[in-house]
C-alpha cells in the first residue's frame, strides 16, 4: 500500500521533471548517419557529417531543421535525425537492442506496471462494457462538425501527399 | 447420434487446446502457416464423419443458408465443406458494417479494463481533433470515435471500425493539439489500413480450421467473441513493425494535410523516447511497439525532404484542453 503511494507521487512527477528537462541546454545524439550544413535547405553546402550515435548540442530549431553543434562543427541537420535529449548511450544502446529483439518491456517489467496498469493480463482479464462502449458512441461527431471545429482554430487544410515506405523499406 | 456429436465435440476441444497451445508458443505468422495443413485435414476428417451416416449428397445442389450469402459462390465442388464452416461473419471480406461491430465488441472490452475519463469536455475535444484529422485519411465516412480512458499507462488504442482510445497518461504527456492529432492520425491509419482487422482475419483462419466456427457458434456474438479471444486481448497484441512504421507516416500525412504542425507526432515520439524501458507504464507500449527511437529513424527515412516546404502548420496550444487531474 505504501509503495503504491510512492508509485502515485512518482508518477506525478514526472511531468514536472520532463518540463525541466527541456529549459536546460539541450542536447541529443544522432539517431543515423546525416550530413550538417551550412544553412536550414537540402541544397545548401555540405559542412560535415556525423554517424549514429554521436553527441550533438542543439542550438535552435527552425521549420524541419535543427542548427547542433558537434564536436568538430556547428550546421544544421534535419531534425527527424537527431534523438532529442541526453539519455547515457549504454541506456540507448539497451533501448535500441531492446527494441531490435521485439523483447522491450517483456518479463518482470509487465509486473511492476504502476497504478491502473493496462497491461496484457488486464487486457485479457476485462469485460465488455456495454454502457462505456455507448458513452463513447455518444461522442462520435460529424464530418461537418469537424470542419467547423477546424474553421474555429483557423486550421485550413494542404495538398499533401500520404508519405511512402522509402525505398528499400526502413534500415 | 447423441454419441457421435459428443466424440467429435470432444475432438473440437482437443484441438482447439493445441492451436491454443500452439499460438502461445510460436509467433502467429509461422503457425499460421505450419499449421493450417494440417488443421484443414483435421476438419475436412471431421466432417466427413459427420457427413457419413447420411446419404452423401452431391455437392450439385445449391447450398441452402440459411443467412443469405452476399457473395456468389464460385466453385461448388468445396461447397460442403466450406458451407459447414462458413460462418454468419464474413470473415473472408467483412462488410463494413461487420467491421464496426467487431471493432465495437473489442473497444468495449477495452473499456472494460478502463474507462472513459468522466470529462466530458476533455472527450468532446478529443472527438473534435479525431474527427478533423479522420476526414483527411482515405476512409472519411467511417463513424469514427474517440475516448481518453483512465489509465496512467502511456498508450493508444485503435480497434476496427473507427474506434479509437488513448490513456490520460499518453494525453498528459502532450502539449498542444498538433501531438494529439499525429497521435491519433497514427490510430487512424491503423484503421485505415485494417492492420487489426487484418491480424484478426489471419487469426480466424485458425479457428475456422479448428473448427471453432461450426453452426454451434453461429450467433454473431459468440463469433465475434470467439475471434478476438478473451477480454481486450487483441488490444496487447503486437502488429508487424512495417505497420507500426506505416501508422507512422499516415498519421503525419493526415496531420499535415489537417493544417497541423507536421512534427506534431514526432514530438511525442521524442517523449516518449525518453522515458526508459524499465517504467512500467510504457511496458505494454514499448512491447507491442518499435522503439521510438526505430520510429523517428524511419519517420525520417521516409520523410527525406518531403517536409522541407511545409509551413504555417499550427500547434494550437492555447486551445487545447488540459486535463482537471
Amino acid at each position: 500500500m505504501k509503495k503504491l503511494k510512492y508509485i502515485l507521487i512518482a508518477a506525478s512527477f514526472l511531468p514536472m521533471l520532463y518540463a525541466g528537462l527541456s529549459i536546460a541546454a539541450e542536447t541529443g545524439s544522432a539517431l543515423k548517419k546525416d550530413s550538417i550544413r551550412a544553412e536550414p535547405f537540402a541544397d545548401a553546402r555540405v559542412t560535415g557529417n556525423f554517424n549514429r550515435g554521436d553527441k550533438v548540442e542543439i542550438l535552435k530549431k527552425q521549420g524541419a531543421w535543427l542548427q547542433v553543434k558537434t564536436k568538430k562543427n556547428t550546421g544544421w541537420v534535419r531534425l527527424l535525425s537527431i534523438k532529442r535529449g541526453s539519455s547515457s548511450a549504454a541506456n540507448q544502446t539497451a533501448g535500441i537492442l531492446a527494441a531490435a529483439s521485439g523483447r522491450a518491456g517483456t518479463g518482470q517489467v509487465v509486473s511492476t506496471t504502476g497504478i491502473r496498469g493496462l497491461g496484457e493480463e488486464e487486457l485479457k482479464a476485462a469485460k465488455f462494457n456495454e454502457t462505456e462502449i455507448k458513452t463513447l458512441e455518444g461522442y462520435t461527431l460529424s464530418a461537418e462538425q469537424g470542419r467547423q471545429f477546424a474553421a474555429a482554430g483557423n486550421l485550413k487544410t494542404i495538398a499533401f501527399s500520404n508519405l511512402k515506405a522509402p525505398k528499400g523499406g526502413s534500415k | 447420434m447423441r454419441l457421435s456429436t459428443k466424440i467429435s465435440m470432444n475432438k473440437n476441444l482437443f484441438i482447439s487446446a493445441l492451436v491454443a497451445s500452439q499460438l502461445a508458443g510460436l509467433s502467429l505468422q509461422s503457425a499460421a502457416f505450419d499449421i493450417k495443413g494440417a488443421l484443414k485435414d483435421a476438419v475436412k476428417e471431421q466432417m466427413d464423419q459427420k457427413k457419413d451416416p447420411k446419404t452423401d449428397t452431391p455437392p450439385v445442389t445449391a447450398p441452402e443458408n440459411k443467412t443469405p450469402s452476399t457473395t456468389p459462390t464460385t466453385s461448388t465442388a468445396t461447397a460442403p465443406v466450406a458451407e459447414e464452416a462458413k460462418p454468419a461473419f464474413n470473415w473472408k471480406n467483412p462488410s463494413q458494417e461487420e467491421e464496426i461491430s467487431l471493432g465495437r465488441e473489442i473497444a468495449g472490452n477495452l473499456l472494460g479494463a478502463a474507462p472513459l475519463v468522466k470529462d466530458e469536455a476533455l472527450q468532446k475535444y478529443v472527438n473534435s481533433v479525431g474527427r478533423w484529422i479522420a476526414s483527411q485519411s482515405d476512409r472519411p465516412d467511417l463513424p469514427w470515435r474517440f475516448g481518453v480512458i483512465d489509465s496512467e499507462d502511456f498508450n493508444a488504442f485503435a480497434a476496427p471500425g473507427g474506434y479509437i482510445v488513448l490513456t490520460k497518461g499518453l494525453y498528459r504527456k502532450l502539449n498542444n493539439e498538433a501531438q494529439l492529432a499525429g497521435v491519433l492520425g497514427h490510430e487512424i491509419g491503423h484503421v485505415v489500413k485494417k492492420h487489426q482487422l487484418k491480424l484478426l482475419q489471419k487469426q480466424q483462419l485458425l479457428n475456422l480450421g479448428a473448427g471453432f466456427l461450426s453452426d454451434r457458434f453461429a450467433k454473431d456474438n459468440k463469433l465475434v467473441s470467439k475471434a478476438i479471444g478473451s477480454g481486450a486481448e487483441i488490444s496487447a497484441r503486437s502488429l508487424d513493425k512495417s505497420a507500426e512504421y506505416e501508422a507512422d507516416r499516415l498519421g503525419v500525412s493526415y496531420a499535415t494535410r489537417a493544417g497541423y504542425e507536421t512534427f506534431g507526432l514526432a514530438d511525442v515520439l521524442q517523449t516518449l523516447g525518453q522515458v526508459s524501458k524499465n517504467d512500467g507504464t510504457v511496458a505494454l507500449l514499448f512491447k507491442t511497439h518499435p522503439h521510438p527511437d526505430e520510429r523517428l529513424a524511419a519517420l525520417g527515412d521516409a520523410v527525406g525532404g518531403k517536409l522541407d516546404n511545409i509551413k504555417n502548420g499550427k500547434t494550437l496550444e492555447k486551445r487545447f484542453y488540459l486535463l482537471k487531474n
